[in-house]
């Protein structure tokens, strides 16, 4: 009789205890709707990230409208001028006689009115683009930026606290005084430290490249560690003696024994480290060393709000910064669901 | 009523009486300023520094032979009380004020004049700014003490600006920096470590503190010389503060919060600041179109780094810069109205040329205006080779090299330059062009253009004035802000021998008139060849708390131009 | 006492060796910073020659890598930091009230965090799923998802409206004519503004840790034994309870530091407060590498520091490193 060791069974449990958790499943959910806009928004907004148009300059969201003297008829928007007012503050004046239609499903986009009428759902910039539109194209800076800075650290993490955990003795000593010097210099520093080492003419792409590079460096240090901790509880466990009685290479061992294990539990970490990414660079972008005009991110769409004057005349612009806290709001609670998920002494 | 009643109210009526008496001209002494500046300053040592903060530093410190009207712009005496010239225009005699001193209490004299030319601007191992502009020819001036009030100025050949160029030169004590001329010390001295206590001027105001990075505090000079039309002993003020603020939001929120009485007012705060001037007891002044100017301009360099061997610019796109037709098009892709609308909420003036209105006479309005039509621009560019071979949206030149370069503008401390430059890197790039919009640090800029000269385009600003003259340095081949290629042996282009033909002769030339017929030619030579390409121009305005008297702020001078009559006002 | 003494000293060894390793790592930064750094300097006319001459000796530029590197700190040993381009001055005149800031502020920010983080994680522990513990859950998230920066913003232009607080720096105007007292009072009402945006995020975490360790200690067999036994209630939770769930805390306080520090950089530029985080940040800006290097080695000591009284904290609070030689 052979008794059939499922590895697997305390990640299924794990997972169905989290989906009991309601708001960490709802919170999974936004997330999903929030990388979907971001990846399907060339469809969702009406406008490319760099259409700009200054004749509407902080021109207000126009609202759609429905009806018509009284009669309901297909959605439109009114058609604006902008006029200074006597001291100096801009004026949109509506012109009730001009009407835009919205359309749908016109080239590739969900929504739209033809030029010259400008549809802006949560307003404009200074320029006169999309803050809608701008916020989704940043979504996919935003979000990716996260997502590909922890895979990075997630493998280094992985490779470094793997083989430290599991050979332990002074490899596991020397790689994590490495880890710790890594540690030892605050994030922020670390990363604008980082920064001045690119060089200033880099592109928009390879800009891109090293904020990704900067952050996956700021933070895989304490993943390498949780690692190594779980690798070094992980190699006395039964199944991982029985794997090396049977003369399994170390290396096998480690990435099919050991890892996957780690995986699950590292999940949590995982989480909280995608959303502080995203505030790092949200942060970096804001003091102008992250991403660069015209390409949007949610932090140099929040360095035009760092004004006072326009948050004053158009607080719209303020909504990047809502957005941030939703997507980390979200990942901390879709963390810490993880964890307790994992949790053995959970009791849900 | 008894005799000691009737005193007591003698007394009480006196006592009453004095008080309203002492209300009736109440003292304009004491009180204080509060201001912000953007930076520290480099140094204290004003003749080897040209940056505008540490000027704003020690403008209160030092001063000049002459000075100026800050309305009429005419030249009025100051350290020198009156001058004679001879007839030929190059014998000059200046007496001197005679009972100046300096802070340490020595008297002021025809030494430290003759100090401070020929010791320290024409001293071949100190590198002055100020020697560009006081050398005609290769020629210094010559300086002589007649006695302890007098001094003569030889000038080499006739110099028109010659007055106005005494009142931007500030007089050095020499009994306090001789040693360290002697020593060769000099570049060091009075740098930003030195002790208040020892930069010893003739000025209004002494500094007292300097806390880096946050604050310079000035105290008045109670030997200060100038009288108030009334006899006051100048200045009112007991302290000047200046702090040190970086960010010109935070400017602007420390001024609405009354921590600072004064703040320059960009066109985006007004519609802020303008409904708020009851309340927080201010008023906004318009000056004026600033002297300033903005400008985009192109390298056009062909010199050699003489450590590494390599050119400063790519041959390819040194070919681009170098053609006329390629900066017009450009020209014609500056967005100047929205500019003005979007970054400064309608103040400001289309720029087209290197004076400004308010610089007055030698203005000339009547220059080649490029008008924002992508267009043209690109039917300029299609003609002169550039258009799109490929297919791809970009543009290519007759090699089938992409037009791809950096763009540098000292916005990543500085929204409103960010701005402009986004909106200029926007039209370029539909023009078809790859432009990389790098946001450098003023300092780092300024190193670019003036040591390293590795870069391709760059958006920056100088600051004008009245005098044409003054732009010697920006215009001449041979000048160091010759920007898009300094320091030429030789001119390098026809256009730009005729412009060293003109600042030469210019200088030499006494008669206003035929001097304004030089100057209006090189605004046209300007506006024709566009080394530089300008953009807008900002309009003046300051925000003053209510709480001073004998306001009068200029273009010129700024809002406390006349900062020795400035006053608290009591109630 | 020996033992802890060895035991502290043990650390302190091994964090040196640590800072000599992040020093390298910042020096080989520097010198991947694309510029000439010096080329600058020696074009600078206000620079003498000497200075540049003195300089390169100094730091041996002509030499390889490994040999720049322990001239450098030699150097820093010495006090001789480098030199600013930015701020025309030795690195060193600028570092040391810099420093000074940053630490009255993370400092301030961390007392903050305590004394109001412990009490608040008890109070949800024992209100335990009650509004008082959802509220304060809620709070939790909300303020571990707020961008610092953010915060410090609106704060600012709720602070400009309101016209009560100072917005930004660190001193008024007219600091140098106060008394001992008002300048202790002038600065402390402009560190309120960062130091609540800094420590909101710590306390918010702080607080739920708190909360959990309390839960867990409360769940456990010598607590039930305590209240068998008779013990007044408030005896058993602030005698028993509490010294068990803050225990593990103390080592939260290195870990603490370091986010703290980092977190303080960004506030420090939002709010103009003069410290290390926003002279970094202009020395990125204007490529000041020696300015850089060390401002980001003595944010590193400074964590170093505060890691090593989180040490000490947990030696003298732990018994089992007292009694026991080996960890």
């Amino acid at each position: 009789m052979t008794i059939k060791i499922n590895s697997n069974s305390r990640t299924q449990l794990a997972f169905a205890s989290f989906r009991r958790n309601r708001i960490a499943m709802l919170c999974l959910w936004a997330l999903a709707v929030l990388y979907g806009l971001a990846i399907f928004a060339d469809f969702v907004c009406p406008y490319a990230y760099d259409d700009e148009n200054r004749d509407f300059s902080y021109c207000p969201p126009t609202p759609v409208e429905f009806r018509d003297h009284g009669q309901w008829v297909n959605p439109f928007v009114f058609k604006r001028s902008l006029t200074f007012d006597a001291i100096h503050r801009r004026v949109y004046v509506i012109d009730p006689t001009q009407k835009y239609p919205l359309h749908f499903l016109k080239g590739g986009r969900l929504w739209g009115v033809d030029d010259p009428g400008r549809f802006y759902v949560w307003g404009a910039d200074a320029r006169g683009r999309d803050l809608f539109s701008r916020i989704w194209y940043g979504a996919r800076i935003s979000l990716s930026i996260g997502l590909l800075g922890v895979a990075i650290s997630f493998i280094l993490g992985l490779l470094i606290g793997g083989i430290a955990g599991y050979y332990g003795g002074w490899v596991d000593a020397s790689l994590m005084q490495t880890c710790e010097m890594f540690m030892m210099i605050p994030g922020f520093y670390l990363m604008l430290a980082l920064r001045a080492a690119v060089p200033e003419n880099f592109n928009s792409v390879q800009v891109y490249i090293s904020v990704v590079v900067i952050l996956a460096l700021i933070g895989w240090a304490s993943l390498a560690r949780i690692i190594r901790g779980m690798a070094l509880s992980l190699r006395e466990r039964d199944f991982v003696l029985a794997a090396k009685t049977l003369g399994v290479p170390d290396i096998v061992i480690i990435f099919k024994h050991i890892l996957p294990q780690t995986i699950s539990f590292s999940a949590a970490s995982l989480m909280l480290t995608v959303s502080s990414y995203i505030l790092a660079e949200a942060g970096l972008s804001m003091v102008g060393l992250g991403i660069q005009d015209p390409i949007p991110s949610w932090g140099n769409l929040l360095s035009d709000a760092m004004a006072i004057v326009p948050v004053i005349f158009a607080p719209w612009i303020l909504l990047p910064g809502l957005f941030i806290f939703i997507t980390v709001m979200c990942f901390n609670v879709v963390g810490d669901g993880l964890r307790d998920a994992f949790d053995p002494m959970f009791r849900d | 009523m008894p005799r000691n009643k009737l005193f007591l109210v003698f007394f009480i009526c006196l006592f009453f009486s004095w008080g309203a008496w002492a209300h009736a001209y109440p003292s304009r002494y004491g009180g204080s300023l509060v201001e912000a500046t953007s930076s520290d300053p480099k140094t204290f040592n004003i003749i080897v520094t040209s940056d505008a903060n540490s000027q704003a530093a020690t403008s209160l410190l030092f001063e000049g032979l002459t000075t100026e009207d800050h309305f009429t712009l005419k030249v009025i005496p100051n350290l020198a009380q009156s001058w004679q010239v001879s007839t030929d225009g190059l014998q000059w005699i200046f007496h001197l004020r005679e009972n100046v001193k300096w802070f340490d209490g020595k008297p002021f004299s025809a030494d430290d004049v003759v100090f401070t030319f020929n010791d320290l601007i024409y001293n071949p191992d100190i590198p002055s700014p100020s020697k560009d502009v006081l050398t005609i020819d290769g020629k210094a001036f010559k300086v002589e003490k007649i006695d302890a009030h007098t001094v003569r100025f030889t000038l080499p050949v006739k110099f028109a600006p010659f007055l106005r160029v005494l009142e931007g030169q500030p007089i050095l004590p020499k009994h306090c920096l001789i040693q360290a001329v002697k020593q060769k010390k000099f570049l060091f001295t009075w740098g930003i470590d030195t002790p208040p206590a020892q930069l010893v001027g003739t000025g209004p105001f002494m500094l007292s503190e300097y806390f880096p990075g946050e604050r310079l505090v000035f105290k008045r000079n109670p030997h200060y010389w100038e009288k108030s039309p009334q006899g006051d002993a100048l200045p009112y003020l007991d302290k000047i503060i200046f702090l040190i603020i970086h960010d010109p939001q935070a400017q602007l929120l420390k001024f609405i919060d009354g921590e600072i009485d004064e703040t320059p007012v960009d066109g985006q705060y007004y519609p802020l600041l303008k409904p708020m001037e009851a309340r927080k007891n201010f008023h906004i002044y318009e000056a004026g179109a600033d002297f300033g100017t903005r400008f985009v301009c192109f390298n056009q360099n062909p010199g050699t780094n003489p450590n590494t061997h390599k050119p400063f610019v790519d041959p390819v796109k040194l070919s681009w810069f170098t053609n006329l037709e390629f900066r017009r098009a450009i020209a014609h892709a500056i967005d100047k109205k929205k500019i003005i609308e979007i970054v400064n909420n309608g103040f400001g003036l289309p720029q087209n040329g290197p004076m400004s209105p308010s610089s007055g006479f030698f203005y000339n309005p009547k220059v080649t205006v490029y008008d924002y039509d992508l267009n043209k621009a690109r039917a300029i560019l299609k003609k002169a080779g550039f258009f799109d071979r490929s297919g791809r949206g970009t543009i290519q030149d007759k090699q089938g090299h992409d037009v791809a370069f950096n763009f540098y503008a000292a916005a990543s401390d500085d929204p409103i330059e960010a701005q402009i430059a986004d909106i200029i890197a926007a039209d370029l790039r539909k023009l078809g062009m790859k432009v990389n919009m790098v946001p450098l640090e003023f300092n780092t800029l300024v190193n670019k253009l003036m040591a390293t000269f590795d870069w391709d385009m760059v958006m920056i600003g100088l600051t004008g004035g009245e005098e044409p003259h003054f732009g010697k340095s920006v215009w001449h081949s041979s000048g160091n802000l010759h920007l898009w290629n300094p320091h030429q042996d030789k001119p390098a282009t026809a256009w730009e021998e005729r412009l060293d033909e003109i600042y030469d002769q210019g200088v030499q030339e006494l008669d206003e008139n035929k001097r304004k017929i030089l100057y209006d030619e090189s605004q046209r030579i300007a506006a024709d060849e566009l080394p530089v390409i300008y953009t807008v121009l900002n309009m003046d305005m300051y925000a003053v708390r209510d709480k001073f008297g004998n306001l009068k702020p200029t273009v010129n001078g700024g809002v406390f131009g006349n900062i020795e009559e400035i006053y608290e006002i009591r109630h | 006492m020996k033992s802890v003494i060895k035991h502290i000293f043990q650390r302190l060894c091994s964090k040196i060796l640590l800072l000599l390793a992040v020093s390298f790592l910042t020096f080989w930064l520097m010198h991947a910073t694309p510029g000439n750094f010096f080329d600058s300097l020696r074009l600078n006319p206000q620079i003498a020659q000497d200075t540049v001459d003195r300089y390169e000796k100094l730091y041996h530029l002509k030499d390889p890598f490994f040999s720049q590197y322990i001239h450098w700190v030699i150097n820093a040993l010495h006090g001789e930091w480098g030199y600013s381009l930015y701020y025309n001055v030795p690195v060193s005149h600028i570092l040391g009230s810099r420093l000074y800031n940053t630490f009255i502020l993370s400092m301030t920010s961390l007392l903050l965090t305590w004394s109001l983080a412990i009490p608040l994680g008890i109070w949800a522990a024992l209100r335990r799923n009650q509004w008082v513990d959802r509220v304060l859950s809620l709070f939790s998230f909300a303020a571990l998802a707020t961008p610092g920066f953010y915060l410090a913003v609106l704060l600012l232009y709720a602070a400009s409206r309101l016209g009560t607080l100072p917005l930004g720096g660190m001193h008024s105007p007219n600091y140098d004519d106060m008394s001992i007292v008002g300048k202790i009072g002038d600065t402390a009402l402009h560190l309120v503004i960062p130091a609540v945006v800094l420590s909101l995020a710590s306390i918010a975490s702080l607080q739920r840790i708190m909360r959990g360790n309390m839960l867990g200690v409360l769940r456990q067999q010598h607590i039930l034994a305590a209240r068998a036994k008779g013990l007044p209630e408030g005896v058993v939770i602030y005698r028993h309870a509490l010294r068990n769930a803050f225990n593990p805390l103390v080592t939260l306080l290195g870990y603490e530091f370091a986010a703290l520090l980092s977190g303080a950089a960004l506030i420090e530029i939002v709010c103009s407060w003069p410290g290390l985080g926003s002279l970094l940040l202009t020395a990125v800006r204007s490529k000041d590498v020696y300015l850089v290097m060390s401002s980001t080695l003595l944010a590193s000591v400074l964590l170093i520091i505060g890691n090593m009284m989180a040490d000490i904290l947990l030696t003298w609070v732990d018994p089992r490193i007292r009694y026991d030689n080996q960890n």
